[in-house]
């Protein structure tokens, strides 16, 4: 039985800093973060086609006074540059990414390596702060605080989820 | 015939009509000619995001359903992009209506043809997506008549605007921060 209790602490951070409003391509490893979520009536969940959509409207609930979070793997991270940079970096939208960390330690596939390499140099590249929280202690103490970070700044934040942290995913 | 419709006056009628309606535009050409129509602080002008316009919408439609969202988007970019008809149809808000100018071309890098010039059909690949009321418009009073449900019924609506591909002289306001500021600030205060 894989222990999933982490995906709850990753559910709370963002429920308890007032996060209500969520899109995602889901993967295995967000789908622990997105039950909880899902469960909640307090909360919207949309299923976007792509990443990319998912900043869009992510931005627009910003504007429109909601504040939410992204979740995904690190190949949407991919799919959704420019729309980070040229809306969210460039106007000061505040989102929060949540990213399933693939292809870094016991990745499978080879397929993943690449885009799990570039996550870490693409975050950096945008400006975008992240962590990458290896263990729920971690998580506890790092997450209130780059959430608020990203409200302040006016700029997206990210939490990549590395399988320290979620026991990744096994081939 | 008539004489085919223009972009510069399918805004105008639009913006001539509106009250407390949130508009979102396309980058380029949709952002210039609003902005030179009606520049309003419930604008939201996309600069620099080919393809989000509507997902831009969507979001502010679904987080405040009280107020009608208008998106004035462009064939090129939804194009790009239209995965966003499958999640506008899914989330299926009352409150958005999608405004598509339909110029067949990349009119901002040169007039390149578009697949709406070939054989695609954005209202039918919105029903398609599952979006019950998409229409095609090509002449004034049919515009009118299509502006009559974007501001009065309950979406998620689609209107293809067939516009003839004339480009529109005139410098955008790129003070992006400043807009984004204004626009969310006017649409708290609502």
């Amino acid at each position: 039985m894989v222990d999933t209790s982490w995906a709850k602490h990753v559910a709370d951070v963002l429920r308890r800093n007032d996060l209500r409003m969520f899109a995602t391509v889901p993967d295995y490893i967000v789908s622990h973060v997105l039950e909880p979520l899902w469960a909640d009536p307090e909360c919207r969940v949309v299923t976007v086609t792509r990443e990319e959509e998912g900043v869009g409207l992510l931005s627009g609930a910003w504007l429109a006074g909601r504040r939410g979070a992204l979740l995904m793997q690190n190949s949407g991270l991919g799919n959704c540059v420019n729309a980070l940079g040229s809306l969210d970096v460039a106007c000061q939208i505040p989102i929060v990414l949540v990213i399933s960390h693939r292809g870094d330690l016991g990745e499978f596939n080879p397929a993943q390596v690449p885009m799990g390499q570039a996550a870490g140099p693409i975050l950096d590249a945008l400006g975008i702060r992240w962590i990458k929280p290896a263990s729920v202690a971690e998580l506890e103490a790092q997450g209130d605080g780059l959430v608020k970070l990203a409200w302040t700044r006016a700029l997206p934040v990210a939490i990549l989820l590395p399988p320290e942290l979620t026991g990744g995913k096994q081939g | 015939m008539s004489a085919p419709l223009t972009r510069a006056l399918a805004t105008r009628l639009l913006a001539e009509r509106l009250g407390a309606e949130v508009v979102v535009t396309n980058l380029g050409q949709a952002t210039l000619e609003l902005q030179q129509a009606a520049d309003r602080p419930l604008n939201f002008y996309v600069f620099g995001s080919m393809g989000q316009c509507s997902s831009i919408g969507l979001g502010i439609a679904l987080a405040r359903p009280d107020v009608r969202v208008i998106c004035l988007d462009g064939d090129g970019s939804l194009l790009m992009n239209l995965g966003s008809l499958c999640t506008i149809a899914t989330e299926a808000p009352p409150n958005l209506a999608l405004v598509i100018w339909d110029n067949e071309v990349h009119q901002t890098t040169g007039g390149q043809p578009t697949a709406t010039a070939a054989r695609s059909s954005l209202a039918a690949i919105a029903r398609g997506a599952g979006i019950a009321t998409a229409l095609e418009v090509r002449t004034e009073d049919e515009l009118r008549r299509a502006y009559d449900r974007v501001l009065g019924e309950d979406g998620p609506l689609v209107v293809a605007v067939k516009v003839a591909a004339v480009r529109t002289e005139g410098r955008l306001d790129r003070d992006v921060v400043g807009y984004t500021r204004r626009f969310r600030q006017a649409l708290a205060a609502r």
